[in-house]
């Protein structure tokens, strides 16, 4: 098969080109400073953010156009992504929470891929300054240029204060205080089935468990980060040991996908345990047949 | 050599609890192939809050 071994080189030739440039196979954990502008401090990974960002505004916006009802190519391609994610996002999230939160899951789900996907890029984390110590003449170190936004701790958790801020607002605004605090701390017990002295019980024992659900949801904003950030980087990592040996090239290429799914999934289950239980049930009606071809598309 | 026994530990169970949900993933999937999309949200989120226990403690544990 020609198409394969085409496929195999092209793998293989910037793979094995790259090797040559990596420096001894150590990422380190934290992103380099390249300049300053003014007082603010650049590393690498601010950099690349910011060039990665724009792309991503560029090309869809380049794709889109200006929206028509029928739609041209590159239209149909964002549309049929959006409503591929409508689909696995609305029997989440709920109907109600769903203008809101919609657009921010697809804005985490297409940032992070996209931001995942550029550490695979050539170039990535190879090209950059090497450090030479002026005394002796050894090489102390080496600063890359370019260093994907996922794989710097401080930008996953900027992404998870976002995801977290925006998590309270919806929450705030769909459920209302009143809602979030009987969702945390009040007896969901029925009155009528069970007698008084153990409903009061009951009800110490709801406050307490109300106690540990605070602690946990406190803590979201830190596992979120953190998983994302352990992923990208541990990726990188291995990459650049091994070499950029194809196979992991691919692992890190599901991976990088997993994880910005996982992201936007883990908000929206957030957003929906608080919002999605009223009378809206989105995935057992199958009234909108709109939506359920949607669904059965994205999966 | 050095090594953290806890790490490996923390590490272990991880990536036996991944392929633990994978593994009733799979086999929900295969009784029932209608629901693959919903067993892969569920299994997916599952994956990911355990696995996310184990970089906790990749990261953390030194």
């Amino acid at each position: 098969m020609p198409l394969v071994r085409i496929l195999a080189l092209l793998v293989f030739i910037p793979a094995s080109s790259l090797a040559a440039f990596a420096s001894e196979g150590r990422v380190s954990a934290k992103a380099e400073l390249l300049f300053h502008i003014g007082p603010v401090p650049v590393t690498n990974a601010m950099a690349t953010s910011w060039v990665v960002t724009l792309l991503l505004i560029l090309f869809v916006r380049w794709l889109v156009g200006k929206p028509q009802i029928i739609p041209s190519r590159g239209q149909a391609v964002v549309e049929g992504l959006v409503e591929g994610l409508r689909g696995i996002f609305e029997p989440i999230v709920g109907l109600r929470a769903m203008p809101v939160a919609f657009p921010l899951l697809v804005c985490f789900f297409v940032f992070i891929l996209m931001h995942n996907w550029s550490g695979l890029l050539p170039l990535v984390g190879t090209v950059g300054w090497t450090e030479i110590d002026t005394a002796t003449g050894h090489h102390v170190g080496f600063i890359p240029w370019i260093r994907p936004h996922t794989s710097d701790l401080n930008g996953t958790i900027a992404l998870a204060l976002t995801s977290f801020g925006a998590w309270f607002v919806i929450v705030m605004k769909y459920a209302g205080p009143r809602l979030l605090l009987y969702e945390l701390f009040g007896n969901k017990a029925d009155k009528n089935e069970l007698p008084g002295v153990m409903y009061w019980g009951l009800s110490l024992v709801f406050l307490l468990v109300g106690v540990i659900e605070v602690v946990s949801i406190l803590i979201r904003p830190i596992t979120l980060s953190v998983r994302l950030f352990g992923n990208v980087f541990g990726g990188e990592t291995l990459l650049h040991n091994t070499s950029f040996f194809p196979v992991f090239y691919f692992l890190e290429i599901l991976v990088g996908l997993v994880q910005a799914f996982v992201f936007t999934l883990l908000t929206s289950v957030y957003i929906g345990l608080v919002c999605n239980h009223g009378d809206d049930h989105g995935d057992e009606s199958h009234g909108d047949p709109d939506h359920s071809d949607a669904k059965e598309a994205a999966i | 050599m050095t090594g953290n026994i806890a790490l490996a530990m923390a590490l272990f169970a991880a990536a036996c609890s991944v392929g633990l949900i994978g593994f009733h993933a799979v086999d929900a999937v295969g009784r029932n192939p209608g629901a693959s999309g919903k067993v892969l949200v569920q299994s997916i989120l599952a994956m990911a809050l355990a696995e996310g226990l184990g970089i906790l403690s990749l990261l953390f544990l030194k």
